[in-house]
Protein backbone atom coordinates (compact mmCIF):
# COMPACT_ATOMS: atom_id res chain seq x y z
CA UNK A 1 0.00 0.00 0.00
CA UNK A 2 1.72 3.44 -1.06
CA UNK A 3 -0.93 5.56 0.50
CA UNK A 4 0.16 6.50 3.33
CA UNK A 5 3.83 5.58 3.19
CA UNK A 6 6.43 7.99 4.07
CA UNK A 7 9.12 8.86 1.58
CA UNK A 8 10.29 12.02 2.96
CA UNK A 9 11.80 14.74 0.55
CA UNK A 10 15.62 15.50 2.15
CA UNK A 11 16.67 11.91 1.31
CA UNK A 12 18.22 9.79 -1.70
CA UNK A 13 16.53 6.42 -2.15
CA UNK A 14 18.00 3.19 -3.99
CA UNK A 15 15.74 0.75 -6.02
CA UNK A 16 16.68 -1.51 -3.24
CA UNK A 17 14.42 0.18 -1.34
CA UNK A 18 17.10 1.64 1.07
CA UNK A 19 17.03 5.46 1.79
CA UNK A 20 20.60 7.47 2.26
CA UNK A 21 21.32 10.57 3.96
CA UNK A 22 24.41 12.39 3.28
CA UNK A 23 25.87 13.75 6.78
CA UNK A 24 29.18 15.62 6.29
CA UNK A 25 31.89 13.23 4.95
CA UNK A 26 29.61 9.93 6.06
CA UNK A 27 26.21 8.35 4.91
CA UNK A 28 23.48 6.84 6.92
CA UNK A 29 21.70 4.26 5.45
CA UNK A 30 18.37 2.35 6.28
CA UNK A 31 15.34 0.69 4.73
CA UNK A 32 12.52 2.70 3.52
CA UNK A 33 8.92 2.98 5.37
CA UNK A 34 7.71 0.92 2.20
CA UNK A 35 10.60 -2.00 2.83
CA UNK A 36 9.54 -1.85 6.54
CA UNK A 37 5.88 -2.15 5.80
CA UNK A 38 6.16 -4.56 3.38
CA UNK A 39 8.46 -6.82 5.37
CA UNK A 40 6.16 -6.55 8.59
CA UNK A 41 7.50 -7.48 11.88
CA UNK A 42 11.07 -7.49 11.61
CA UNK A 43 12.51 -10.17 13.58
CA UNK A 44 16.71 -9.70 13.21
CA UNK A 45 18.78 -8.09 10.88
CA UNK A 46 22.10 -8.72 10.76
CA UNK A 47 24.60 -5.84 9.84
CA UNK A 48 27.54 -5.47 7.97
CA UNK A 49 31.32 -5.31 10.00
CA UNK A 50 32.47 -2.04 11.22
CA UNK A 51 36.05 -1.85 9.52
CA UNK A 52 34.68 -3.94 5.98
CA UNK A 53 34.66 -2.50 2.87
CA UNK A 54 31.60 -2.51 0.51
CA UNK A 55 30.85 -2.13 -3.20
CA UNK A 56 27.93 -0.28 -4.51
CA UNK A 57 24.90 -2.93 -4.81
CA UNK A 58 26.47 -5.42 -3.22
CA UNK A 59 25.30 -7.49 -0.45
CA UNK A 60 25.93 -6.62 3.03
CA UNK A 61 23.32 -7.76 5.49
CA UNK A 62 20.29 -9.60 6.30
CA UNK A 63 16.58 -8.06 7.62
CA UNK A 64 14.56 -10.63 8.79
CA UNK A 65 10.93 -11.18 9.11
CA UNK A 66 7.63 -13.14 10.28
CA UNK A 67 7.27 -12.59 6.73
CA UNK A 68 10.51 -13.42 4.59
CA UNK A 69 14.29 -13.52 4.59
CA UNK A 70 15.38 -9.83 2.67
CA UNK A 71 19.61 -9.29 1.50
CA UNK A 72 20.73 -5.89 2.66
CA UNK A 73 22.70 -4.12 -0.38
CA UNK A 74 25.19 -1.08 0.15
CA UNK A 75 23.75 1.70 -1.80
CA UNK A 76 27.23 3.05 -2.19
CA UNK A 77 30.76 2.34 -2.28
CA UNK A 78 33.42 2.79 0.93
CA UNK A 79 33.58 1.58 4.48
CA UNK A 80 31.42 0.58 6.92
CA UNK A 81 32.62 3.62 9.96
CA UNK A 82 29.54 2.15 12.11
CA UNK A 83 26.34 0.26 12.64
CA UNK A 84 23.35 0.44 14.64
CA UNK A 85 23.97 -1.80 17.74
CA UNK A 86 20.64 -1.18 19.14
CA UNK A 87 18.89 -3.68 16.51
CA UNK A 88 20.09 -6.35 17.78
CA UNK A 89 18.24 -6.21 20.84
CA UNK A 90 15.23 -4.58 19.30
CA UNK A 91 15.05 -5.01 15.57
CA UNK A 92 11.35 -3.87 15.94
CA UNK A 93 12.79 -0.03 15.12
CA UNK A 94 13.04 -0.57 11.67
CA UNK A 95 9.28 -0.82 11.93
CA UNK A 96 8.46 1.63 14.22
CA UNK A 97 11.25 4.49 12.82
CA UNK A 98 12.60 3.46 9.62
CA UNK A 99 13.81 7.06 9.44
CA UNK A 100 15.07 7.36 12.94
CA UNK A 101 16.49 5.06 15.17
CA UNK A 102 16.01 2.42 12.85
CA UNK A 103 18.74 3.09 10.50
CA UNK A 104 20.96 -0.08 10.22
CA UNK A 105 24.52 1.58 8.92
CA UNK A 106 27.17 4.18 8.37
CA UNK A 107 29.41 4.06 5.03
CA UNK A 108 32.39 6.66 4.48
CA UNK A 109 32.28 6.75 0.70
CA UNK A 110 35.17 6.24 -1.50
CA UNK A 111 33.33 7.07 -4.86
CA UNK A 112 29.73 9.31 -3.76
CA UNK A 113 30.22 11.97 -6.68
CA UNK A 114 30.80 9.00 -9.37
CA UNK A 115 27.82 6.64 -7.43
CA UNK A 116 25.13 9.55 -6.36
CA UNK A 117 23.79 9.77 -9.50
CA UNK A 118 22.01 6.74 -9.40
CA UNK A 119 20.05 6.85 -6.50
CA UNK A 120 16.66 8.70 -6.92
CA UNK A 121 14.67 11.47 -5.31
CA UNK A 122 11.77 11.46 -3.24
CA UNK A 123 9.79 12.36 -6.42
CA UNK A 124 11.07 9.25 -8.60
CA UNK A 125 11.27 6.75 -5.48
CA UNK A 126 7.88 7.58 -4.78
CA UNK A 127 6.95 6.81 -8.67
CA UNK A 128 8.94 3.42 -8.24
CA UNK A 129 6.79 1.90 -5.40
CA UNK A 130 3.65 3.42 -6.80
CA UNK A 131 4.33 1.19 -9.91
CA UNK A 132 5.18 -1.59 -8.04
CA UNK A 133 1.86 -1.77 -6.96
CA UNK B 1 1.74 -23.73 -17.51
CA UNK B 2 -1.11 -21.41 -16.68
CA UNK B 3 0.37 -18.06 -15.11
CA UNK B 4 -2.47 -16.53 -13.93
CA UNK B 5 -3.34 -16.72 -10.01
CA UNK B 6 -6.13 -18.51 -9.14
CA UNK B 7 -8.58 -17.37 -6.19
CA UNK B 8 -9.91 -19.30 -3.34
CA UNK B 9 -13.89 -19.29 -2.73
CA UNK B 10 -12.82 -16.43 0.41
CA UNK B 11 -10.68 -14.81 -1.95
CA UNK B 12 -12.31 -10.98 -2.15
CA UNK B 13 -12.68 -11.01 1.95
CA UNK B 14 -8.75 -11.70 2.00
CA UNK B 15 -8.15 -8.89 -0.47
CA UNK B 16 -10.44 -6.61 2.06
CA UNK B 17 -8.59 -7.42 4.84
CA UNK B 18 -5.60 -9.34 4.23
CA UNK B 19 -2.29 -9.00 2.97
CA UNK B 20 -2.18 -11.42 -0.17
CA UNK B 21 0.80 -12.57 -1.85
CA UNK B 22 1.37 -15.89 -4.50
CA UNK B 23 1.53 -19.33 -2.82
CA UNK B 24 1.73 -22.14 -5.41
CA UNK B 25 0.06 -20.70 -8.00
CA UNK B 26 -2.43 -19.42 -5.11
CA UNK B 27 -3.11 -15.71 -4.83
CA UNK B 28 -3.48 -16.24 -0.80
CA UNK B 29 -3.50 -13.85 2.52
CA UNK B 30 0.29 -14.17 4.04
CA UNK B 31 -1.34 -12.19 6.94
CA UNK B 32 -4.35 -10.29 8.13
CA UNK B 33 -2.88 -8.01 10.96
CA UNK B 34 0.45 -9.34 12.37
CA UNK B 35 1.96 -12.99 12.28
CA UNK B 36 2.93 -13.48 16.02
CA UNK B 37 -0.84 -12.27 17.07
CA UNK B 38 -1.99 -14.73 14.67
CA UNK B 39 0.04 -17.11 15.47
CA UNK B 40 -0.64 -16.96 19.50
CA UNK B 41 -4.16 -16.68 19.06
CA UNK B 42 -3.68 -20.41 17.99
CA UNK B 43 -1.57 -21.39 20.44
CA UNK B 44 -3.71 -19.60 23.34
CA UNK B 45 -7.58 -20.22 22.03
CA UNK B 46 -8.52 -20.79 18.35
CA UNK B 47 -7.22 -19.69 14.50
CA UNK B 48 -9.15 -20.10 11.57
CA UNK B 49 -7.10 -20.33 7.92
CA UNK B 50 -8.47 -20.86 4.58
CA UNK B 51 -6.88 -24.40 3.35
CA UNK B 52 -9.34 -23.99 0.28
CA UNK B 53 -6.10 -23.98 -2.17
CA UNK B 54 -5.53 -27.56 -1.24
CA UNK B 55 -6.86 -30.06 -3.79
CA UNK B 56 -9.95 -32.77 -2.86
CA UNK B 57 -10.02 -35.42 -5.04
CA UNK B 58 -12.58 -38.04 -4.18
CA UNK B 59 -11.89 -41.58 -4.84
CA UNK B 60 -14.71 -44.48 -4.70
CA UNK B 61 -15.61 -47.58 -6.10
CA UNK B 62 -15.46 -51.53 -5.29
CA UNK B 63 -11.55 -51.42 -5.92
CA UNK B 64 -11.25 -47.96 -3.69
CA UNK B 65 -8.78 -49.48 -0.60
CA UNK B 66 -6.84 -51.61 -3.00
CA UNK B 67 -6.08 -49.21 -5.05
CA UNK B 68 -5.68 -46.53 -2.43
CA UNK B 69 -3.35 -48.91 -0.72
CA UNK B 70 -1.26 -48.94 -3.73
CA UNK B 71 -0.58 -45.73 -4.05
CA UNK B 72 0.10 -44.58 -0.37
CA UNK B 73 2.31 -45.72 1.92
CA UNK B 74 0.11 -45.87 5.47
CA UNK B 75 -2.17 -48.85 6.13
CA UNK B 76 -5.48 -48.16 4.27
CA UNK B 77 -7.30 -51.51 5.74
CA UNK B 78 -6.47 -49.95 9.01
CA UNK B 79 -8.37 -47.01 7.84
CA UNK B 80 -11.88 -46.95 9.34
CA UNK B 81 -15.29 -45.45 7.94
CA UNK B 82 -14.93 -41.58 9.42
CA UNK B 83 -11.64 -42.07 9.93
CA UNK B 84 -8.48 -39.72 9.00
CA UNK B 85 -5.18 -40.88 8.20
CA UNK B 86 -1.88 -38.61 7.27
CA UNK B 87 -0.08 -40.97 4.85
CA UNK B 88 1.92 -40.42 1.63
CA UNK B 89 2.21 -41.06 -1.87
CA UNK B 90 6.00 -42.31 -3.20
CA UNK B 91 7.59 -42.52 -5.66
CA UNK B 92 9.37 -45.99 -7.67
CA UNK B 93 12.14 -45.12 -5.92
CA UNK B 94 10.57 -44.51 -2.38
CA UNK B 95 10.75 -40.40 -2.59
CA UNK B 96 7.35 -38.57 -1.51
CA UNK B 97 5.59 -37.07 -4.76
CA UNK B 98 3.10 -35.87 -1.60
CA UNK B 99 2.00 -36.16 1.82
CA UNK B 100 -1.41 -36.08 2.49
CA UNK B 101 -4.49 -36.59 4.59
CA UNK B 102 -7.17 -39.78 3.21
CA UNK B 103 -10.23 -40.07 4.77
CA UNK B 104 -12.69 -42.46 4.82
CA UNK B 105 -16.39 -41.23 4.67
CA UNK B 106 -18.09 -43.99 3.20
CA UNK B 107 -17.25 -48.16 3.37
CA UNK B 108 -15.87 -47.64 -0.30
CA UNK B 109 -15.60 -43.78 -0.50
CA UNK B 110 -12.80 -41.57 0.56
CA UNK B 111 -11.17 -38.00 0.28
CA UNK B 112 -7.29 -37.23 -0.47
CA UNK B 113 -6.54 -33.85 0.51
CA UNK B 114 -3.26 -33.06 -1.46
CA UNK B 115 -0.98 -29.86 -1.47
CA UNK B 116 -1.51 -27.19 -3.74
CA UNK B 117 1.92 -27.34 -5.64
CA UNK B 118 1.15 -31.32 -6.21
CA UNK B 119 -2.49 -31.33 -7.25
CA UNK B 120 -1.94 -31.56 -11.00
CA UNK B 121 1.07 -34.21 -10.65
CA UNK B 122 -1.17 -36.19 -7.97
CA UNK B 123 -4.09 -36.00 -10.48
CA UNK B 124 -2.47 -37.42 -13.48
CA UNK B 125 -0.90 -40.14 -11.17
CA UNK B 126 -3.82 -41.16 -9.85
CA UNK B 127 -5.29 -41.09 -12.84
CA UNK B 128 -3.19 -43.42 -14.71
CA UNK B 129 -3.13 -45.75 -12.11
CA UNK B 130 -7.00 -45.97 -11.92
CA UNK B 131 -7.47 -47.84 -14.69
CA UNK B 132 -6.39 -51.24 -13.63
CA UNK B 133 -9.46 -50.66 -10.47
CA UNK B 134 -12.86 -50.65 -10.22
CA UNK B 135 -12.24 -47.11 -9.12
CA UNK B 136 -13.76 -43.42 -9.78
CA UNK B 137 -11.69 -40.40 -8.82
CA UNK B 138 -13.20 -37.13 -9.16
CA UNK B 139 -11.63 -33.90 -8.49
CA UNK B 140 -14.03 -32.03 -5.94
CA UNK B 141 -11.55 -28.99 -5.24
CA UNK B 142 -13.97 -26.30 -6.52
CA UNK B 143 -17.08 -27.54 -4.84
CA UNK B 144 -15.96 -27.98 -1.73
CA UNK B 145 -14.52 -25.15 0.49
CA UNK B 146 -11.85 -25.80 3.14
CA UNK B 147 -11.18 -24.15 6.20
CA UNK B 148 -9.02 -25.00 8.88
CA UNK B 149 -10.22 -24.34 12.73
CA UNK B 150 -7.45 -24.85 15.23
CA UNK B 151 -6.46 -24.33 18.58
CA UNK B 152 -7.64 -25.42 22.43
CA UNK B 153 -10.77 -23.61 21.86
CA UNK B 154 -11.07 -24.42 18.45
CA UNK B 155 -14.24 -27.82 19.21
CA UNK B 156 -15.61 -25.48 21.90
CA UNK B 157 -16.42 -23.02 19.16
CA UNK B 158 -17.44 -25.63 16.45
CA UNK B 159 -19.71 -27.44 19.09
CA UNK B 160 -21.06 -23.63 20.02
CA UNK B 161 -22.08 -23.74 16.16
CA UNK B 162 -23.25 -26.73 16.03
CA UNK B 163 -25.60 -26.33 19.15
CA UNK B 164 -24.48 -29.62 20.23
CA UNK B 165 -20.65 -31.28 21.74
CA UNK B 166 -18.71 -31.73 19.20
CA UNK B 167 -16.15 -33.89 21.69
CA UNK B 168 -18.03 -37.11 20.88
CA UNK B 169 -15.44 -37.41 17.40
CA UNK B 170 -11.91 -37.79 18.62
CA UNK B 171 -8.71 -36.69 17.16
CA UNK B 172 -8.68 -38.20 13.16
CA UNK B 173 -12.40 -39.47 12.57
CA UNK B 174 -13.79 -37.66 9.82
CA UNK B 175 -18.19 -37.23 10.22
CA UNK B 176 -20.45 -35.54 8.22
CA UNK B 177 -22.16 -32.98 10.26
CA UNK B 178 -24.44 -29.80 10.36
CA UNK B 179 -22.52 -26.81 11.51
CA UNK B 180 -25.30 -24.40 12.51
CA UNK B 181 -26.72 -25.22 9.01
CA UNK B 182 -23.82 -25.58 7.07
CA UNK B 183 -23.37 -29.45 5.55
CA UNK B 184 -19.91 -30.31 6.13
CA UNK B 185 -17.37 -33.17 7.19
CA UNK B 186 -15.76 -32.48 10.41
CA UNK B 187 -12.17 -33.57 10.36
CA UNK B 188 -10.39 -33.94 13.15
CA UNK B 189 -7.06 -33.10 12.24
CA UNK B 190 -5.04 -30.28 11.27
CA UNK B 191 -1.56 -28.46 10.84
CA UNK B 192 -0.52 -26.61 13.90
CA UNK B 193 -0.09 -29.06 16.28
CA UNK B 194 -2.85 -27.53 18.30
CA UNK B 195 -6.48 -29.74 18.38
CA UNK B 196 -8.68 -28.44 15.96
CA UNK B 197 -10.55 -29.41 12.73
CA UNK B 198 -10.01 -29.50 9.31
CA UNK B 199 -13.71 -28.73 7.74
CA UNK B 200 -14.87 -29.69 4.46
CA UNK B 201 -17.80 -27.23 3.47
CA UNK B 202 -19.78 -29.10 1.06
CA UNK B 203 -22.23 -27.53 -2.05
CA UNK B 204 -20.28 -24.90 -2.10
CA UNK B 205 -19.40 -24.76 -5.80
CA UNK B 206 -16.92 -22.01 -7.22
CA UNK B 207 -19.76 -19.37 -8.05
CA UNK B 208 -21.34 -16.08 -6.53
CA UNK B 209 -23.88 -18.71 -4.69
CA UNK B 210 -20.53 -20.65 -2.96
CA UNK B 211 -18.61 -17.95 -2.68
CA UNK B 212 -20.95 -16.25 -0.82
CA UNK B 213 -22.11 -19.06 1.42
CA UNK B 214 -18.80 -20.19 1.79
CA UNK B 215 -17.57 -16.54 2.86
CA UNK B 216 -20.58 -16.21 5.05
CA UNK B 217 -19.50 -19.26 7.52
CA UNK B 218 -16.11 -17.88 7.63
CA UNK B 219 -18.00 -14.74 8.95
CA UNK B 220 -19.74 -16.71 11.66
CA UNK B 221 -16.67 -18.23 12.73
CA UNK B 222 -15.39 -14.79 13.23
CA UNK B 223 -18.64 -13.73 14.93
CA UNK B 224 -18.72 -16.68 16.98
CA UNK B 225 -15.19 -17.03 18.12
CA UNK B 226 -15.57 -13.31 18.95
CA UNK B 227 -15.36 -14.26 22.79
CA UNK B 228 -12.58 -16.63 22.63
CA UNK B 229 -10.05 -14.04 20.92
CA UNK B 230 -10.71 -15.87 17.81
CA UNK B 231 -8.29 -14.51 14.53
CA UNK B 232 -8.14 -14.88 10.38
CA UNK B 233 -4.75 -16.62 10.43
CA UNK B 234 -2.85 -16.63 7.27
CA UNK B 235 0.08 -18.36 5.19
CA UNK B 236 2.78 -16.99 7.64
CA UNK B 237 1.10 -17.96 10.76
CA UNK B 238 0.71 -21.62 8.93
CA UNK B 239 4.30 -21.69 8.34
CA UNK B 240 5.11 -20.52 11.94
CA UNK B 241 2.65 -22.91 13.79
CA UNK B 242 3.46 -25.57 11.69
CA UNK B 243 7.22 -25.27 12.18
CA UNK B 244 6.92 -24.99 16.08
CA UNK B 245 5.30 -28.43 15.76
CA UNK B 246 7.87 -29.58 13.44
CA UNK B 247 5.60 -30.72 10.49
CA UNK B 248 6.80 -30.90 7.09
CA UNK B 249 5.96 -28.77 4.12
CA UNK B 250 6.32 -30.56 0.57
CA UNK B 251 9.19 -28.72 -1.63
CA UNK B 252 10.96 -27.67 1.70
CA UNK B 253 10.95 -30.36 4.23
CA UNK B 254 10.03 -33.17 2.11
CA UNK B 255 10.67 -33.30 -1.92
CA UNK B 256 10.79 -36.64 -4.62
CA UNK B 257 14.33 -36.83 -3.43
CA UNK B 258 13.12 -37.31 0.51
CA UNK B 259 11.85 -40.60 1.13
CA UNK B 260 9.58 -40.56 4.88
CA UNK B 261 12.35 -42.57 6.39
CA UNK B 262 14.53 -40.11 6.08
CA UNK B 263 12.03 -37.31 6.93
CA UNK B 264 11.20 -39.12 10.37
CA UNK B 265 7.67 -39.14 9.44
CA UNK B 266 7.89 -42.91 10.33
CA UNK B 267 3.86 -43.23 11.26
CA UNK B 268 2.85 -42.48 7.37
CA UNK B 269 5.52 -45.59 6.91
CA UNK B 270 3.61 -49.28 6.95
CA UNK B 271 5.21 -52.83 5.95
CA UNK B 272 2.39 -55.02 6.68
CA UNK B 273 0.51 -54.40 3.47
CA UNK B 274 -1.38 -55.69 1.27
CA UNK B 275 -0.93 -55.27 -1.93
CA UNK B 276 2.36 -53.09 -1.29
CA UNK B 277 2.29 -49.65 -2.40
CA UNK B 278 4.63 -47.85 -5.25
CA UNK B 279 8.09 -47.71 -3.65
CA UNK B 280 7.70 -50.35 -1.05
CA UNK B 281 10.75 -52.35 -2.04
CA UNK B 282 12.96 -49.40 -1.80
CA UNK B 283 11.67 -48.50 1.73
CA UNK B 284 12.14 -51.67 2.79
CA UNK B 285 15.69 -51.95 2.07
CA UNK B 286 16.25 -48.71 3.81
CA UNK B 287 14.69 -49.33 6.52
CA UNK B 288 16.97 -52.57 6.96
CA UNK B 289 20.45 -51.18 5.40
CA UNK B 290 19.70 -47.65 6.82
CA UNK B 291 19.09 -44.22 5.34
CA UNK B 292 21.63 -41.36 3.44
CA UNK B 293 20.16 -38.69 5.49
CA UNK B 294 17.51 -37.94 8.48
CA UNK B 295 16.06 -34.99 9.33
CA UNK B 296 16.61 -33.46 12.68
CA UNK B 297 14.86 -30.09 14.62
CA UNK B 298 17.28 -26.79 15.10
CA UNK B 299 16.76 -24.49 18.18
CA UNK B 300 19.29 -21.36 17.77
CA UNK B 301 21.24 -20.16 20.38
CA UNK B 302 22.88 -17.06 19.15
CA UNK B 303 20.43 -14.52 17.26
CA UNK B 304 19.51 -15.19 13.57
CA UNK B 305 16.77 -17.19 11.85
CA UNK B 306 17.86 -20.47 10.02
CA UNK B 307 16.48 -20.69 6.72
CA UNK B 308 16.34 -23.12 3.35
CA UNK B 309 19.52 -24.19 2.07
CA UNK B 310 21.83 -22.65 5.12
CA UNK B 311 25.03 -25.38 5.32
CA UNK B 312 25.32 -26.93 9.09
CA UNK B 313 28.74 -27.26 10.38
CA UNK B 314 29.87 -29.32 12.87
CA UNK B 315 33.58 -29.07 14.32
CA UNK B 316 34.19 -26.97 10.77
CA UNK B 317 32.81 -29.30 8.17
CA UNK B 318 29.57 -29.44 6.49
CA UNK B 319 27.04 -32.00 7.82
CA UNK B 320 23.96 -30.97 6.11
CA UNK B 321 21.95 -28.40 4.87
CA UNK B 322 18.72 -26.33 6.58
CA UNK B 323 15.54 -27.10 4.90
CA UNK B 324 12.64 -24.52 6.34
CA UNK B 325 12.82 -22.34 9.35
CA UNK B 326 11.10 -19.54 11.14
CA UNK B 327 11.38 -17.06 14.22
CA UNK B 328 9.34 -18.73 16.60
CA UNK B 329 6.98 -16.65 18.80
CA UNK B 330 6.35 -19.22 22.08
CA UNK B 331 10.37 -19.71 21.86
CA UNK B 332 11.74 -16.38 21.24
CA UNK B 333 14.52 -17.72 19.17
CA UNK B 334 14.69 -18.94 15.53
CA UNK B 335 13.94 -22.71 14.86
CA UNK B 336 14.69 -25.02 11.78
CA UNK B 337 14.26 -28.23 10.46
CA UNK B 338 17.28 -29.40 8.28
CA UNK B 339 18.71 -32.86 6.71
CA UNK B 340 21.90 -33.98 8.34
CA UNK B 341 24.04 -37.05 7.53
CA UNK B 342 22.70 -40.08 9.54
CA UNK B 343 24.05 -40.29 13.02
CA UNK B 344 26.57 -37.26 13.30
CA UNK B 345 24.61 -35.62 15.83
CA UNK B 346 22.05 -36.24 18.53
CA UNK B 347 19.83 -34.40 20.64
CA UNK B 348 21.39 -31.40 22.88
CA UNK B 349 24.54 -31.27 19.91
CA UNK B 350 25.77 -27.78 19.51
CA UNK B 351 25.97 -27.36 15.37
CA UNK B 352 26.66 -24.15 13.49
CA UNK B 353 24.82 -22.53 10.94
CA UNK B 354 26.38 -20.57 8.11
CA UNK B 355 23.94 -17.50 7.79
CA UNK B 356 25.32 -15.05 5.16
CA UNK B 357 29.11 -16.45 5.89
CA UNK B 358 28.70 -15.68 9.88
CA UNK B 359 28.62 -19.04 11.88
CA UNK B 360 25.35 -19.06 14.46
CA UNK B 361 25.22 -21.63 16.97
CA UNK B 362 22.32 -23.99 17.16
CA UNK B 363 21.06 -26.54 19.36
CA UNK B 364 19.61 -29.78 17.55
CA UNK B 365 16.19 -30.32 19.89
CA UNK B 366 13.22 -32.83 19.16
CA UNK B 367 10.37 -31.84 18.24
CA UNK B 368 7.56 -29.94 18.64
CA UNK B 369 9.88 -27.32 19.85
CA UNK B 370 7.17 -25.78 22.45
CA UNK B 371 6.81 -26.95 25.20
CA UNK B 372 3.95 -29.97 24.92
CA UNK B 373 2.56 -29.52 28.71
CA UNK B 374 1.53 -26.42 28.25
CA UNK B 375 0.69 -26.08 24.28
CA UNK B 376 -0.19 -28.68 21.42
CA UNK B 377 -3.55 -31.07 21.45
CA UNK B 378 -2.11 -33.03 23.99
CA UNK B 379 -1.39 -30.28 26.48
CA UNK B 380 -2.24 -31.22 30.53
CA UNK B 381 -4.98 -28.76 30.91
Amino acid sequence: MTEGTNVPEDLKYSKDHEWVKVDGDLVVVGITDYAQHSLHEITFVELPEVGSSVEADSECGLVESMKASSDLFSPLSGEIVEVNSNLEDAPELVNEEPYGKGWMFKIKPSNLDGEKGALMDAKAYSELIASAE
Amino acid sequence: MNDKLQRTHLYDWHAKNGDLVPFSGWEMPVRYTDIREEHMAVRDSVGIFDTSHMFRFVIKGSQALEFLQTMTSNNVRKLKVNGGQYTTCLNENGGIRDDLMLYRVEEQEYIWVTNADNGPKISAHLNQHAKNFDVEITDRTRNIAMIAVQGPKAMTLLSKIAGRDLSEYGRFTSNLVDLGGYSSYLCRTGYTGEDGAEILLLDTPFNNEGKDKATAFWELLLNQGEEFGIKPCGLGARDSTRLEAGLVLYGNDIDEETSPLEARIRYAVKFKVDPHYIGYDELKRQKEEGVDKTRIGLVMIDRGVPRKDYDILLRGETIGKVSSGVMSPILRSGIGLAYVKPGVVEEGDTIEIDIKRRLRKARVTKWPFYDSEKYGSTRSS
